[in-house]
């Protein structure tokens, strides 16, 4: 079986951020794997241990930086990492990533790809359906459960819809599934695995030679949402901060 | 001919989720720029409930009846609205940003040649165009996008618009329509999620809650501490921190976890993207701490405290322990 795993970077929530001079744009701070990938990546490593002779191959869209997250992914199991290299760093329309690595997906044959059911940054939920529409395959989101595989046909899976419920369903492959954090746990990359993949190559391909059409929505701006005016922030070092969090609590009568 | 924004409905055990009703409040301010809403309604049996919709609200409705659009599933909700939107070229499409509509929004927009733009959560409108704003980054930031094409399918932000209300006098019409369905559409099933159902969140006064900024497993020591300072408290934790699975997910609080409204909510390094907060913004009083002075969870508290919790619960827990 052969899948493929889609990894974005994401900018490290953690750190501080900033908003370019045009408001187009986040500038600066540190970098690392969309932590719903993770759970993408351990769900394909899964299958290639039920499954033998399965192939993990990794593919990222963006600019130089993303190549660390590829690495990352092929320390994680990824046999194969493929670099479509969108030179800018700008916002890029889900329709125009999901064009990009269906294109690139066309010319392989992939029984499956795994994505996200999100992206930290851009929280779009769209990626893995639109590629799965552009290719006109099956595709199922918030995948929080998988079970085995049919004769490599079809995948039985539970997606996990509100309210504590979740919809089971068998998934004619090939398809694409988008899964949802607690999926699994996630393992470290073993030291043997972080060894394998320093030496192995990763594949860069021009975005342009790919796909050549346009996004289909344009960020205007970006801005910070308005705090609050409700919000009272506690002054002082943390013991005046607590000194006044504890009369708060006691005129409220909750201690 | 008048433009049309068709809004899908989305039925759970029979009725229209809350968040059809907010999408129906959401599809009339976009209207108010000249477009009309209509409702379709997917679903086994959706005369009566889309007479009812009819009546209150008075758009027009179309029921699209098929055994397969039962319990959702993509490839017989798409197909099906797609064959009834061919003959309306609707200005919109929308849909409530829940596990139905995101999973079908993305792949209505490719088969109609369509922007998607989703979790939308703010309309604005100048001479030139009606644009979005939604969150990213957990909600640190707020983007305005706009749809390239001429049309654009999107989703609705639960909880950003509310349910309508409005009683219209006069009912609009209904037609059902029966979807034919060439055999092999493969059999949904629904199930409760496994286990730990049994909580006790929901008779909480007050719940403190852990988020990744704990940092690590062992720092639930002083969450179970704090949260048992209070007569009646409880732990609740993110998505995140089950996952980790430093607890279980009956613990868990938000969108597909447990909605609370506590007297009062402690949420300790949470960052409090949309998902998390839409399971406690009920809550009377809220209380953050936070080493992140700019983390969203501190948008929606009334008191806000910029510290590692690693030295400011210990250092709280010591205060109440030398006042008793
Ligand atoms: C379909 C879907 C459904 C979801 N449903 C839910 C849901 O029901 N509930 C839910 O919670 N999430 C849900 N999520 C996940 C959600 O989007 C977030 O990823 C999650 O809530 C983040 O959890 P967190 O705030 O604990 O972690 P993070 O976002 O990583 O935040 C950690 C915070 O801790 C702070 N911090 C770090 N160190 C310290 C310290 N020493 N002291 C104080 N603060 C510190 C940081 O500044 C940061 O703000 C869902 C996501 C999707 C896509
Ligand atoms: N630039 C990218 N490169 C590779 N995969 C991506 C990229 N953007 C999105 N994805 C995949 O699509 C999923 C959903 O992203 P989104 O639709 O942006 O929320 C992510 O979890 C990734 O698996």
């Amino acid at each position: 079986m052969e899948i493929l795993v889609c990894v974005k970077q994401v900018p490290d929530n953690e750190g501080a951020i900033s908003i370019n001079d045009e408001g187009t744009w986040l500038t600066g701070g540190a970098f690392r794997m969309n932590r719903f990938d993770e759970f993408a990546l351990e769900e394909a490593v899964r299958l290639s241990e039920e499954i033998p002779g399965t192939g993990i191959e990794a593919v990222s869209v963006g600019p130089g930086r993303v190549v660390s997250t590829l690495r990352k992914a092929m320390e994680r199991g990824a046999a194969a990492g493929t670099h479509i290299l969108v030179e800018e760093e700008r916002y890029m329309s889900p329709f125009e990533t999901a064009s990009l690595i269906a294109s690139y997906a066309k010319t392989g044959h992939y029984d499956l790809i795994i994505a996200g059911v999100m992206a930290e940054d851009d929280m779009h939920c769209q990626v893995g359906q639109m590629i799965a529409a552009i290719l006109g395959i099956r595709c199922a989101t918030s995948v929080i459960h998988r079970g085995t595989i049919r004769e490599e046909t079809s995948v039985y899976i539970e997606r996990e819809i509100e309210e504590g419920q979740r919809l089971r369903m068998e998934v004619a492959l090939p398809a694409v599934l988008t899964v949802q954090s607690g999926i699994n746990r996630p393992r470290y990359p073993s030291l043997s695995n972080i060894l394998r993949a320093k030496d192995q190559k990763i594949r860069t391909i021009d975005a342009s030679d790919l796909w050549k059409g346009a996004g289909r929505d344009h960020l205007i701006s970006m801005r910070r949402p308005e705090v609050s005016a409700k919000g009272v922030f506690l002054e002082g070092g943390k013991d005046e901060k607590a000194r006044a969090l504890i009369s708060i609590l006691h005129e409220r009568a909750l201690i | 001919m008048e433009e049309k924004i068709v809004v899908i409905a989305e039925l759970s055990r029979g009725r229209f989720t809350r968040a059809t009703h907010e999408v129906i409040s959401f599809a009339r301010e976009l209207g108010s720029v000249g477009a009309r809403p209509e409702i379709i309604i997917p679903g086994k049996n959706v005369r009566g409930l889309a007479e009812e919709i009819a009546r209150t609200s008075g758009i027009d409705v179309i029921g699209i009846e098929a055994e397969a659009l039962d319990l959702y599933s993509a490839e017989p909700f798409k197909s099906a609205i797609l064959d009834v939107l061919k003959d309306m070229n609707p200005a919109y499409v929308c849909l409530p940003h829940s596990a139905m509509g995101f999973d079908l929004a993305p792949g209505l927009a490719v088969d109609l040649g369509t922007a998607c733009i989703t979790a939308v959560e703010e309309i604005r409108e100048d001479e030139k165009g009606i644009y979005f704003s939604r969150s990213m980054w957990g909600g640190k930031i707020r983007a305005e996008l706009v749809p390239m094409t001429q049309r654009a399918v999107l989703t609705v932000l639960p909880g950003a618009w509310t349910a309508s209300v409005e009683e219209s006098g006069i009912a609009g019409s209904v037609r059902v329509v029966k979807a034919d369905f060439a055999s092999g559409t493969s059999e949904i099933t629904l199930m409760e999620a496994p286990g730990e159902r049994e909580s006790e969140l929901p008779g909480a006064d007050v719940i403190v809650s852990a988020g990744r900024g704990i940092g690590k497993e062992e720092n639930l020591g002083m969450i179970r501490k704090l949260a048992g300072i209070f007569s009646r408290g409880a732990v609740g934790a993110s998505r995140s921190v089950c996952d980790l699975g430093w607890l279980g997910y009956k613990h868990q609080i938000g969108f597909t976890g447990r909605t609370v409204s506590p007297g009062l909510y402690i949420a300790c390094g949470i960052s409090g993207a949309i998902q998390h907060i839409s399971g406690m913004k009920g809550s009377q009083m809220v209380i953050a701490i936070n080493t992140d002075p700019h983390a969203p969870i501190f948008n929606i508290a009334d008191y806000c405290i910029v510290e590692d919790l690693t030295e400011f619960i210990p250092a709280l827990l010591e205060l109440v322990e030398t006042a008793r």
